[in-house]
């Protein structure tokens, strides 16, 4: 790393930009104006408010100095929408990865002369839609022109003359694009998306890359510097970006994998974006990587150096099981083969995709709980049965209650969806994919559950149905015997063990057959998947003890992994154990999630070997992968001691944050998982 | 007829004892009496209970199932009982045949993506029968040995014929003060190292560096000499004492009470005595 970007990196990790940030108070009519109006009423205020700012010595600019983002519906109004129809989250466009390659090569002026052009010939619908896309097209050309001013004012030459090209014509050098991208990008957050996916940078981004090389107007090393500050341009912001948790802001990139013709599409940026990530060590923007069985270990040991810096990068996808999945749930073989993920690991398409990949979760065990308690199940195949039935009326309830999905409109980020133009209309109303993912939550609890329930109530009679169901309620009380056959005396998931992967290999299917073959209401389907979300903490604190001897209070595992209260024999195990249900029918994504002490980096060598660790899971036909690398004395020791350890990053369930800027049972949870990887 | 052995640990992704990626199998009972051992449950050859009395909940499920309250037997039953998993039996006795069926659980791994079987302890040549078949039935797998060498000429031969690569430790290089730190004497060892140097066998070198104990440049100085003219010699890894090495003794009911200072700084591991004769050498 160069010392501007050392110094660069030092001013955004202190926050001493924070202080040219101001609340501005809003004072816009937004009830007089319709949905998509409101949303470019929005834009262009903000941006209106926005003043150009400069941090020392950087080439990228665009920085956020307004705090607040205007309400552009009351807390009354959204209530009242929301009882005609199902809102996801905060109820605008979100967790998508717009195709940002058009515009930033024809530019916004180009993209404003389509739009005219349509606008004689569109319905009012179209109309409508198309004039506030303009609006914000307006607003972004109008502060980038800001921003050049200012910079010709501060002297600062080179930002002059970059901003004088982008956004408004199209990028020609590789630092245009870069700054074009972080305009366009910084756009979508102030009309108020956020989870917004940057998508497989090194596809869209390379072409510049190459001719900037061919005509040697750029080298590696210098290349590499204006990657680096671009990464570093997605944390300027990002504190005002919030999730779930500080640091869940979905601004994910994708690398390496295949191109939509099915070509290996590792390219030099690809590898430059791992030595950026690998360098910067900064949560923005989380590190993907597809993969293969045909990858080289090369590549695997690059990735493995970032693995090793302890930031939960990369996250591993596999095209082997992915692609092909995708392209039996019915998308296009080039759409499929053009995946990326969505804020953590859900697998959407950039560009055409407005799936809302999470827009509901399946509490895994508690369809067990409930069968505990309900099933009158003479065998433990009848009991399996009562599972099913549980599962299937969650389905049917959670179908109900997404009978109507409707999103509020965002013009901006619809310009820069494939069609939607040329529709003339928002990508709100739906794009080429409107699937639904359900996450399922707490495999590894549930699985564990079963394996007890079979071995203590079926096989050895020790105990009944409703007995265990009364257990559950005390905790276990007054029977510790019990409760130490359930957590160290049946099979758990995890070990290898073929008692308890079976039932998760069937567990998922059952899972996968309830949604199998159901519409959604915006004609799409459902795809579920192995992730949690944040579900592992909120479906377990709303389940009391399970069958597998968690008691009430305690968390599931995040994602896909072995309960936290499972002693795993080793990370092969694990593998074995996680790959072998049929994972090309949860798709929608969550990974298989290992920690590893710092120590088996102790050696150079040792990146090589945590390398085949990865090789194995891709061929052992795993989907998505995802390893820690952490200490649990640095854990323990940054809990007690915050300011000391600001720095310290984690991966939490599909993102890394700072670990103590982590609400409690976070950062108990991952203690917790990290206890038993030791 | 299989001999049996015991053994306390079945380590998996090991990525420090040999080639590749390793399970390592840890043998139960050693004739040293290192004061740093950091693995005191493999001293002793019977199986033991490990007691971690920090989850414990005074529940009494241990208590009601002991047949023996008086002298415990390491029966393991209240090992079973206990829903907090505060107890380990320590120790297994198993037939070689089927550690042997346990260990190839991922031979697959192994073939295809490399590494092996490390036999480890404790002191595995404290139980060479066992050794032996075990390693004879693990056989294609790579398999590399660690030991202090301290045992007889002609298990130590067998022994080191049967592996692929052996991890020879060496505690000290003088006799009086390995005797003193270790418990054993120096002797066999040297003669088993003189051995192994003419053998040819390919092998690497591991040192413990205790502070105040072997970590000067004078006996680094007289480690290095002794590992001249060793043409199978891979290297030399030096471990820096760690000073979590005391923390499973408490677990056994035993004191952790080494007579150097545990937290006296190290010397900076200086591996130049071992590059100037040619060997390689890093600092694990």
């Amino acid at each position: 790393m160069t010392e501007r970007i050392q110094r660069l990196l030092d001013h955004v990790l202190d926050g001493s930009h924070h202080t040219l940030r101001r609340d501005v108070e809003w004072a816009i009519p937004f009830h007089t104006l319709a949905p998509s109006a409101r949303a470019a009423a929005g834009l262009c205020a903000v941006l209106a408010a926005e003043r150009p700012a400069f941090l020392p010595g950087e080439r990228i600019a665009f920085l956020r100095t307004v705090r607040n983002l205007p309400q552009l519906y009351t807390a009354e109004e959204m209530a009242e929408r929301r009882k005609s129809a199902f809102y996801a989250e905060k109820g605008c466009v979100f967790n998508i990865t717009p195709d940002y390659a058009p515009t930033l090569a024809s530019g916004l002026a180009a993209r404003r002369a389509e739009i005219l052009a349509r606008l004689p010939s569109a319905d009012d619908r179209a109309r409508a839609f198309l004039s506030d896309a303009l609006r914000g097209i307006d607003a972004v050309l109008d502060l980038a022109d800001r921003y050049r001013h200012a910079a010709e004012q501060a002297g600062l030459h080179e930002l002059a003359a970059l901003l004088a090209q982008v956004p408004r014509a199209g990028a020609r050098t590789f630092h245009e694009a870069l700054q074009a991208l972080r305009i366009l990008h910084y756009a979508l957050w102030c009309e108020g998306e956020y989870h917004n996916g940057l998508g497989r940078i090194d596809q869209y981004l390379f072409p510049y890359l190459q001719a900037d090389l061919d005509a040697g107007r750029l080298t590696e090393e210098a290349a590499l510097e204006l990657l680096e500050e671009f990464f570093i341009s997605c944390n300027r912001d990002s504190d005002l970006y919030l999730g779930v948790q500080q640091g869940d802001n979905g601004q994910s990139v994708m690398l390496g994998g295949v191109d939509r013709e099915g070509r290996d599409a590792f390219n030099l940026l690809s590898r430059l974006c791992l030595t950026a990530s690998c360098e910067l060590k900064i949560i923005d923007p989380k590190i993907n990587l597809r993969v293969s069985s045909a990858t080289p270990a090369e590549i695997l040991e690059a990735a493995t150096q970032l693995t090793r810096q302890g930031l939960g990068f990369p996250q591993y996808a596999n095209d082997d099981i992915v692609i092909p999945a995708l392209i039996r749930l019915g998308y296009a073989p080039e759409d499929a083969r053009d995946y990326t993920v969505a804020a953590c690991w859900e697998f959407i398409i950039p560009g055409c995709g407005m799936d809302i990949p999470n827009i509901a979760a399946v509490s895994l065990p508690a369809a067990v709980d409930r069968a505990v308690r309900t099933a009158d199940a003479p065998t433990f195949d009848a009991f399996i049965a009562a599972v099913r039935d549980q599962l299937a009326r969650e389905a049917d309830r959670i179908c109900a209650s997404l009978t109507a999905v409707s999103m509020l409109p965002g013009p901006f980020i619809s310009i820069l969806c494939r069609g939607r133009v040329e529709a003339g209309r928002d990508v709100s109303e739906g794009n080429r994919y409107n699937n639904f993912g359900i996450h399922g939550t707490g495999l590894s609890t549930a699985v564990d559950a079963l394996a007890a329930i079979r071995q203590m109530v079926y096989e050895e009679r020790l105990i009944s149905l409703p007995q265990l169901a009364a257990l559950l309620d005390t905790d276990f009380a007054g029977r510790p015997d019990l409760l130490a056959k359930a957590r160290f005396g049946v099979p758990k998931m995890g070990n290898a063990d073929p008692a308890a992967d079976t039932l998760a290999a069937a567990l998922l299917d059952l899972f996968a057959d309830t949604w199998q073959g159901r519409r959604n209401a915006r004609g799409g389907i459902y795809r579920c998947g192995t992730g949690s979300a944040m579900y592992y903490i909120w479906h377990a604190a709303e389940l009391r003890a399970s069958p597998d001897g968690r008691l009430t209070g305690q968390p599931f595992s995040a994602n896909y992994a072995p309960s936290l209260n499972v002693r795993v024999k080793g990370p092969l195990s694990v593998v074995r154990s996680f790959t072998t249900p049929d994972l090309s029918r949860a798709i929608n994504g969550g990974p298989l999630t290992i920690e590893l002490h710092d120590s088996a980096f102790r050696q150079p060598d040792g990146v090589a070997k945590v390398a085949r660790l990865v090789k194995y899971f891709i061929d052992s036909g795993g989907h998505q992968l995802q390893l820690n690398t952490i200490n649990r004395d640095r854990l323990k020791a940054a809990q007690a001691d915050p300011a000391a350890h600001r720095h310290l990053i984690v991966r939490v369930w599909g993102w890394s944050g700072y670990f103590v800027e982590l609400d409690k049972p976070y950062q108990d949870q991952i203690i917790q998982r990290v206890e038993m990887a030791v | 007829m299989s001999a049996t052995g015991t053994i306390f640990e079945i380590r998996e992704f090991c990525l420090h004892d040999g080639p590749g990626v390793r399970t390592t199998v840890f043998f139960k009972g050693c004739p040293l009496r290192c004061a740093w051992c950091h693995n005191p449950e493999g001293l002793s050859p019977q199986p033991q209970l490990l007691v971690n009395p920090s989850a414990c909940t005074r529940c009494g499920a241990c208590l009601k199932v002991c047949p023996s309250h008086d002298a415990c037997a390491a029966c393991g039953a209240c090992v079973a009982a206990c829903p907090q998993g505060c107890r380990r039996l320590c120790g297994r006795r198993v037939a070689a045949a089927t550690l042997a069926d346990e260990l190839r659980e991922h031979e697959p791994f192994f073939a295809r993506y490399g590494g092996g079987i490390t036999l480890s302890g404790g002191e595995p040549l404290a139980q060479p029968d066992f050794l032996e078949e075990l390693a004879r039935r693990l056989r294609p797998i790579h398999l590399t040995l660690e030991t202090s060498g301290y045992a007889a000429e002609a298990d130590y031969r067998r022994a080191a014929l049967c592996v692929d690569l052996l991890l020879q430790d060496l505690k000290h290089p003088d006799p009086a003060a390995h005797l003193r730190h270790t418990g054993a004497p120096l002797a066999p060892i040297l003669a088993n190292l003189r051995w192994l140097k003419t053998s040819g066998r390919p092998f690497v070198v591991r040192i413990p560096l205790i502070p105040g104990v072997n970590d000067s440049p004078a006996t680094l100085e007289r480690f290095a000499a002794l590992l001249e003219d060793a043409p199978g010699l891979e290297g030399v890894e030096l471990l820096p004492y760690h000073r979590t090495a005391g923390a499973k003794y408490a677990l056994l009911g035993m004191t952790y009470a080494p007579p150097f200072d545990p937290l006296a700084p190290l010397c900076p591991p200086d591996t130049a005595p071992f590059s100037r004769r040619g060997i390689a050498c890093r600092v694990m």
